[in-house]
């Protein structure tokens, strides 16, 4: 296939998959029968049949996080993000893997498909409807996901963990390496953090769970891998590219370095901290970028990892530290880290505060701070990934159940996946998960959340859980 | 032992990447032979997929499979391809049907590469990562990412994690609250704007301005809030970098930046000795052989350079500069680039005559006379003594050029030296050496010249030199050499008329020069002259006086 072939099917591939989208999407919100969606539908069909008038089909894939078109991969368009993200949830959600368009598509075979995909989200096997009713139509057919039907769940959650310590192995491994001027390896950095892209990119909300526990021993560490996930799985959601994402994830895994500098005796003391001490603990942005430029040298990559390790403390209205006499504003990689360096650093036992939040309440005091502190827009995407009851928030359900948020739902923020720890009997358990989303036959939600708590004021060990 | 005859196909695919990976390392893109080992190993992957959709091959640390049959095997550490691939976790590799050329050849560059020498930063994952192919698909076995010790960390760490098992009572109590606290408010989702997207485009574009430079800002914050020397000496080092970095990647505004803001730090009275100190030392960093050299690259790089910037840069330069700047004058290879320098040669080179003048030792000619020329638009006296011994080089170019300098700068260091060569033996130099006293224009150049156009055997010379002997005595127009040429005119012989004629003409050339009307009378007695050289130029020397033209 020429460069020009692979144009073009790329630029077929993003009108499809967004004009599909937008249906989808007015569908939703208006009658099937509605203007506004009969005129997408016919958007959709012109684009289609000019392609399949030779009498071939073309074949919508969903594999990972990427949609293909007869097997070609189509790129992540910053133009039709919304539609790209939206398309992706709602395959997943109803488990479709593949939908082939035959030639001759009508727009009665589009109706079949809207039917089904509206059923569907409402069904407890929203791959059955969708397949009971678009059996209606010659015209489409469509195929399950992939990894649903592999039933690989359970190993995937295995491979996350992997890269998950590994990463902060790797961080420990670098920061006792520095400590003891020793010469640090930057190639198994970056692979760690395209690792932790990839898995990202296909199961983000699995890694994204991996950060809520914050029950480890060496919290730097694991803050720093915390912070870099966060940070990728934003920058996944604002549409940055693979290598820019390895990029963020890479300065964002070294935004805290210049910690190691601080006294042990200061950056483990159990009591608050004096005056003085805050002084110190103010310095480790300064150290960080010493740290960094000391490691590297000066390049593109290490002149934004020091950049980051500079700023991100000093806040979007440069109200925090370091103080200095001009500065312009925050590196967009700055103000993304500064988000996921608060929410991990708030939501964790071992910070300077001294108080742990529940994610809920982080989130909260972090909404009273996007446009003074943080930046409000980056905020915007932020709390739409890590969702309104984030992963590890404890919840007590209408069903008199008490759980743990397991699986955020991008799509019903307020839906998340539950995993039980006490039943309806008041008694102690560990598991089901169950899918707030569910509903009985007469459409009414099984289970909904009346109440958040904060799992750090009872002690309640979330690896204990999640892990 | 035998193996299939698609493992043999297989087998050939692998011996021509190995082929392709040397080739494509040392041919240049553009190169026939770089093309057809390109075309070659395309081919092979095309017949291949003729009957197949695709080739997985497993890689092993010394040997690699296809379809569980050994089809290379190198037990050497060298040039080993599978150990290439090994070391960095590859464990499989699958090239699909739809393979393209362009990714065949990225993926033969990628393996080209030269890991242990060239500095780079990454790995061949981490290449192939990049590249993100598409129908060149691996595997890896990430387990090599955590050191060796720390294999069961991920096993410790989880276990030690879980071990704080959640007290019932805790838990219990937790359940009791959840039925007394307030119902949930939550916050909830934002719902995201066509704005705000257009917010975040503009965002990621401005994302992709440099970065260098606010780098800069950090460090000079880092100086100003300096506890201790070594926060200075740091900040310095990296300062240095950046400049490098920077003008490695042909960016002279940043290390123009650095320099501003050094000055600041010298002008500004609150600063303590110890940074002043390290702020002074950034210029000479910036006259370094290694900053010379790659600003050498960039001015023969063919980049539009801005003369604002080229010039602030210069304005930074201090004396240590000059001496790499002579090295690359000689080296750069364009017009362009060359000029640049000489500019400013010109201007730093004030600072340092002597350092200046030590380029006239320089092996290479071409640099000699541009220093010849640099100390001639200097137009500092001090240059002479050096300039001297530039009239005897070797190289006539050379010779001329110095010749010249000495008759801009005068001086009277310069004029014995002068009066040597108007009797060297090449007429160039004695026509140059006699342009360069006219240029000097004081009374002992004039009485040389007089003298020597009075000398017997001047008449003899070539009439080119002649012509240029007296338009060089043309300078001084005083009755003196009014009165010479006069007597030039009315000098009368027998013998040598013809070279008397070419004097006479010469006379009456240098009459029209001088402007003098009281000449005219005399050149017309000359205009009827039956001797055709004799009327041309008086002829043109009166329409000059009358016309000046």
């Amino acid at each position: 296939m020429g460069i020009k072939e692979e144009r073009e099917i790329q630029k077929h591939g993003q009108d499809i998959i967004n004009q599909f989208s937008v249906i989808l999407r007015t569908a939703q919100i208006h009658d099937p029968a509605n203007i506004a969606v009969m005129t997408a539908v016919e958007r959709f069909l012109s684009l289609i049949n000019q392609l399949t008038e030779s009498g071939t089909s073309i074949n919508l894939e969903l594999v990972g996080e990427y949609f293909y078109i007869d097997e070609t991969r189509i790129r992540y368009s910053m133009e039709y993000l919304l539609n790209f993200d939206f398309l992706i949830r709602e395959f997943k959600r109803r488990e479709i893997g593949k939908i082939v368009f035959m030639s001759n598509l009508q727009p009665k075979d589009i109706q079949i498909f809207l039917k089904a995909f509206i059923a569907a989200g409402f069904s407890d096997t929203p791959y059955e409807t969708m397949s009971d009713i678009t059996g209606e139509s010659d015209n489409l057919e469509i195929s399950r996901l992939q990894k649903i039907l592999e039933g690989e769940q359970v190993d995937v959650r295995k491979v996350i963990k992997k890269v998950y310590f590994n990463a902060v192995s790797y961080t420990r491994g670098v920061m006792t390496k520095i400590q003891a001027g020793e010469k640090v390896n930057i190639k198994k950095a970056k692979r760690v953090v395209e690792s932790m892209v990839d898995h990202i990119l296909e199961e983000e909300n699995l890694l994204i769970g991996m950060t809520a526990i914050k029950e480890y021993d060496e919290y730097t560490y694991h803050h720093s891998v915390n912070v870099s996930i966060l940070s990728i799985a934003l920058g996944q959601r604002l549409g940055l590219s693979k290598k820019v994402l390895t990029e963020l994830g890479l300065v964002a895994l070294f935004h805290d370095i210049g910690k190691i500098e601080i006294p042990s005796e200061v950056l483990n003391k159990s009591t608050n901290f004096t005056e003085d001490e805050w002084k110190v603990i103010r310095r480790h942005p300064i150290w960080g970028v010493k740290a960094i430029l000391k490691i590297r040298g000066v390049d593109f990559t290490a002149s934004r990892a020091a950049i980051v390790a500079f700023e991100h403390h000093m806040n979007y209205d440069l109200s925090g530290y370091p103080k200095v006499a001009k500065h312009s504003e925050l590196d967009f990689f700055s103000r993304i880290v500064s988000l996921a360096d608060q929410y991990d650093a708030m939501t964790s036992s071992r910070v300077y505060s001294r108080i742990p939040l529940s994610p809920d309440k982080a989130l909260s005091i972090m909404m009273e701070r996007a446009g003074s502190q943080l930046d409000p827009l980056l905020f915007k995407f932020f709390i739409n990934m890590v969702g309104v009851f984030p992963i590890g928030t404890l919840v007590m359900l209408d069903t008199k159940e008490l759980g743990l948020v397991y699986e955020s739902n991008t799509v019903f923020a307020d839906r998340p996946r539950v995993l039980i720890i006490i039943d309806r009997q008041g008694k102690r358990v560990s598991g089901p998960v169950v899918n707030l989303t569910e509903k009985d036959e007469q459409s009414r939600y099984y289970r909904s959340i009346i109440k958040t708590l904060d799992p750090n004021k009872y002690k309640i060990n979330l690896a204990e859980y999640l892990l | 032992m035998e193996i299939s005859e698609e493992s043999k196909e297989a087998r050939d695919i692998i011996q021509n990447l190995i082929k392709s990976k040397k080739t494509i390392r040392m041919y240049p893109q553009n190169n026939p032979i770089y093309a057809k080992i390109l075309e070659d190993s395309y081919t092979r992957f095309k017949s291949f997929f003729d009957y197949h959709e695709s080739i997985v091959l497993s890689i092993k640390q010394n040997s690699i499979l296809y379809d569980n049959e050994q089809i290379y095997y190198n037990p050497d550490k060298e040039d080993n391809l599978a150990l290439f691939f090994f070391k960095d976790g590859l464990r499989e590799l699958t090239f699909k049907k739809g393979l393209m050329r362009e990714e065949l050849e990225e993926f033969l560059k990628i393996i080209a590469l030269d890991f242990d020498r060239d500095a780079i930063d990454d790995d061949v994952v981490t290449l192939l990562w990049e590249k993100d192919f598409q129908n060149i698909q691996y595997v890896v076995d990430e387990a090599f990412l955590a050191d060796a010790d720390e294999e069961d960390y991920s096993i410790k760490t989880e276990e030690k994690a879980k071990e704080k098992v959640t007290d019932v009572n805790d838990l219990m109590k937790a359940y009791e609250d959840g039925f007394v606290q307030e119902d949930v408010k939550g916050i909830s989702i934002v719902p995201l704007t066509d704005n705000d997207l257009q917010m975040l485009v503009k965002e990621l574009e401005k994302d992709s301005s440099e970065k260098i430079g606010k780098l800069t800002l950090i460090l000079f914050e880092i100086i100003y809030q300096s506890e201790d020397k070594t926060d200075v000496e740091q900040a310095f080092t990296f300062l240095k970098d950046a400049i490098n970095f920077s003008m490695k990647h042909g960016d002279m505004e940043t290390a123009i930046e650095v320099m501003r803001k050094a000055k600041k730090i010298l002008e500004n009275p609150l600063m303590a000795e110890n940074e002043k100190r390290y702020m002074m030392l950034l210029p000479s960093y910036l006259g370094t052989d290694e900053i010379i050299s790659l600003l050498a690259d960039i001015l023969d790089s063919g980049i539009e350079i801005d003369t604002t910037i080229y010039d602030e840069f210069v304005a930074h330069l201090e004396k240590n500069a000059i001496e790499p700047l002579i090295k690359y004058l000689g080296e750069l290879k364009t017009i362009r680039a060359r000029k640049n320098v000489i500019e400013a040669l010109i201007s730093i080179g004030k600072k340092d005559i002597q350092a200046l003048s030590r380029g006239l030792d320089d092996q290479r000619w071409y640099v000699v006379r541009n220093i010849i020329y640099i100390l001639r638009r200097i137009g500092d006296r001090r240059a002479i003594d050096y300039l001297l011994k530039t009239v005897k080089h070797s190289d006539i170019r050379v010779r001329k050029e110095g010749i010249k300098a000495l008759g801009d700068l005068g001086g009277k260091e310069g004029i014995q030296t002068l009066r040597e060569c108007l009797d060297d033996t090449d007429m160039q130099i004695r026509v140059a050496a006699a342009k360069s006293f006219a240029s000097i224009g004081s009374e002992a150049p004039k009485r040389i010249l007089l003298d020597k156009i009075a000398e017997k055997s001047f008449k003899d010379k070539d009439f080119e030199e002649k012509k240029e002997f007296f338009e060089a005595i043309s300078r001084w127009k005083d009755p003196e050499i009014f009165d010479f040429l006069v007597k030039i005119l009315k000098t009368k012989s027998f013998f040598g008329r013809a070279k008397l004629y070419e004097s006479k003409a010469c006379a009456l050339l240098c009459l029209g020069l001088l402007g003098n009307k009281d000449a005219l009378p005399l050149l017309y007695k000359y205009q009827d002259s039956g001797n055709k050289l004799l009327r041309d130029f008086s002829l043109s020397a009166i329409k000059k006086l009358e016309y000046g033209n």
